[in-house]
């Protein structure tokens, strides 16, 4: 039987989101910054060979929001899964990230939510280091779109989430 | 020894070194004269500079005369638009005409078809529903040829946007992701009308007619191609109602397959 999730990824404007998932559905990066409107769908199935199972992952890529109290609820209906995702270049896109992970966690309690701190090759691990007292309590990944580093982990990982 | 003796022998110490400048520098006009005057020499050692700087040259072209010659190009044609029109019209004019005449030829080789046939079921049925509606035999072949086709039926989680189930004759659309998009934009156009309660019943794309069918938990959206009517959207409204409300029950959203099944089972043979 087909397995299908709906994956909704969101965050501040030109964090990546797109970008984790074009490396992660067609393995490829681009520099050049398109802003996404509105919202855009694609989907990439996951072989999960521990479980025998695949699974049909429908990612909602949403626009970017420097409040998410504007993202439009119904976008978010019925979300199987969440990515949060920030950049670690930009301490405006993760100074609210406890109000923002408290606002999704009050709207979809059993929703799991993973959170990536994305452009990880453009900072050094000594400044993760410095900054753990916010990365060491929230972040569950540091990925690289552009080297393509912990991407594909990601989203493994939150599909066997998801089929638990 | 003379005089002069002594004078030229003095003139040749003094003016030895000038002598040999003076013909070294002869050999090296002649050098010279030679390789400007004989073309191959020339060439040998010019060539090469030339094809460097010629290929220099092109690669950079596009980026030291291209925006020039695009910038005059583009001013050419807003200054000069009639002149374009003319110029184009002929050629889209014949494109045009190539392709109506096209389209009304296998048309009229249908229609052509379908008369040939004079003995046969469907022409003698066509002539008593012309003869019961009071349209005329004509009107009727040329409506069958646009007839309302069922291209493919989804139904769609609401909220979610995810398949449900599907059904389809030709199955060449990504139906994940043409169902993710469909809700997306549902959810967008039913959001920004906040004054009431509505939903989004239909949407055109190019040659196919989506039709979308709001129930509780689910939608149902219907690609369909040809000619969509008033009659032949609500005997589809209609159809989809008997569906959900008879055939199909609440256990069947949770079963993908067992709901597939009874979509292709009501779907399959359908004629409207």
């Amino acid at each position: 039987m087909k397995i299908s999730k709906k994956i909704v990824l969101i965050g501040h404007f030109g964090v990546g989101k797109s970008s984790l998932i074009r490396r992660f559905v067609e393995d490829t990066f681009t520099e050049d910054y398109k802003v996404t409107i509105g919202v855009h769908v694609l989907k990439k199935e996951v072989k999960l060979p521990e479980t025998d199972k695949d699974i049909t992952l429908v990612i909602w890529d949403l626009e970017g929001n420097d409040d998410i109290t504007n993202t439009r609820p119904s976008y978010l209906i019925g979300t199987n899964g969440f990515l949060y995702v920030f950049d670690l270049t930009r301490p405006a896109t993760y100074e609210k990230l406890s109000n923002d992970l408290d606002y999704i966690s009050e709207r979809f309690p059993k929703t799991p939510i993973k959170v990536i701190g994305n452009k990880k090759d453009l900072v050094t691990n000594e400044f993760i280091k410095q900054n753990k007292e916010v990365f060491g309590r929230f972040v569950d990944f540091y990925t690289s779109a552009k080297s393509g580093k912990n991407v594909e982990d990601v989203f493994t990982n939150l599909a066997k989430a998801l089929i638990k | 020894m003379t005089q002069d003796d002594k004078l030229k022998i003095l003139k040749d110490i003094l003016l030895k070194d000038e002598h040999e400048y003076a013909s070294s520098i002869e050999i090296k006009l002649k050098k010279l004269e030679e390789l400007i005057t004989q073309q191959n020499n020339l060439s040998k050692h010019i060539d090469p500079i030339l094809e460097d700087k010629l290929d220099e040259f092109i690669k950079e072209m596009p980026q030291t005369i291209g925006p020039t010659i695009t910038k005059t190009l583009k001013e050419e044609i807003k200054n000069s638009q009639d002149e374009v029109v003319e110029a184009l019209y002929p050629i889209m004019g014949k494109m045009i005409k190539r392709y109506v005449q096209k389209e009304i030829q296998i048309l009229s080789e249908n229609i052509n078809r379908s008369m040939s046939n004079a003995f046969s079921f469907k022409n003698i049925f066509r002539k008593f529903r012309s003869k019961k509606s009071g349209v005329s035999e004509g009107d009727l072949l040329i409506q069958d040829q646009f007839k309302p086709n069922i291209e493919q039926i989804m139904v769609i989680e609401s909220g979610s946007g995810l398949i449900v189930s599907e059904y389809s004759k030709t199955n060449n659309i990504d139906q994940d992701t043409v169902a993710g998009m469909l809700t997306a934009i549902k959810s967008f156009a039913e959001d920004a009308f906040v004054t009431d309660i509505q939903n989004l019943e239909y949407i055109e794309y190019e040659n196919y007619h989506v039709h979308l069918q709001n129930f509780s938990k689910y939608y149902i959206a219907v690609a369909i191609s040809g000619a969509f009517t008033a009659t032949f959207r609500s005997k589809l409204e209609d159809k989809l109602l008997d569906f959900a409300q008879n055939i199909i029950n609440k256990t069947d959203l949770n079963n993908s397959e067992q709901f597939s099944s009874k979509l292709k089972s009501f779907f399959q043979n359908e004629n409207f």
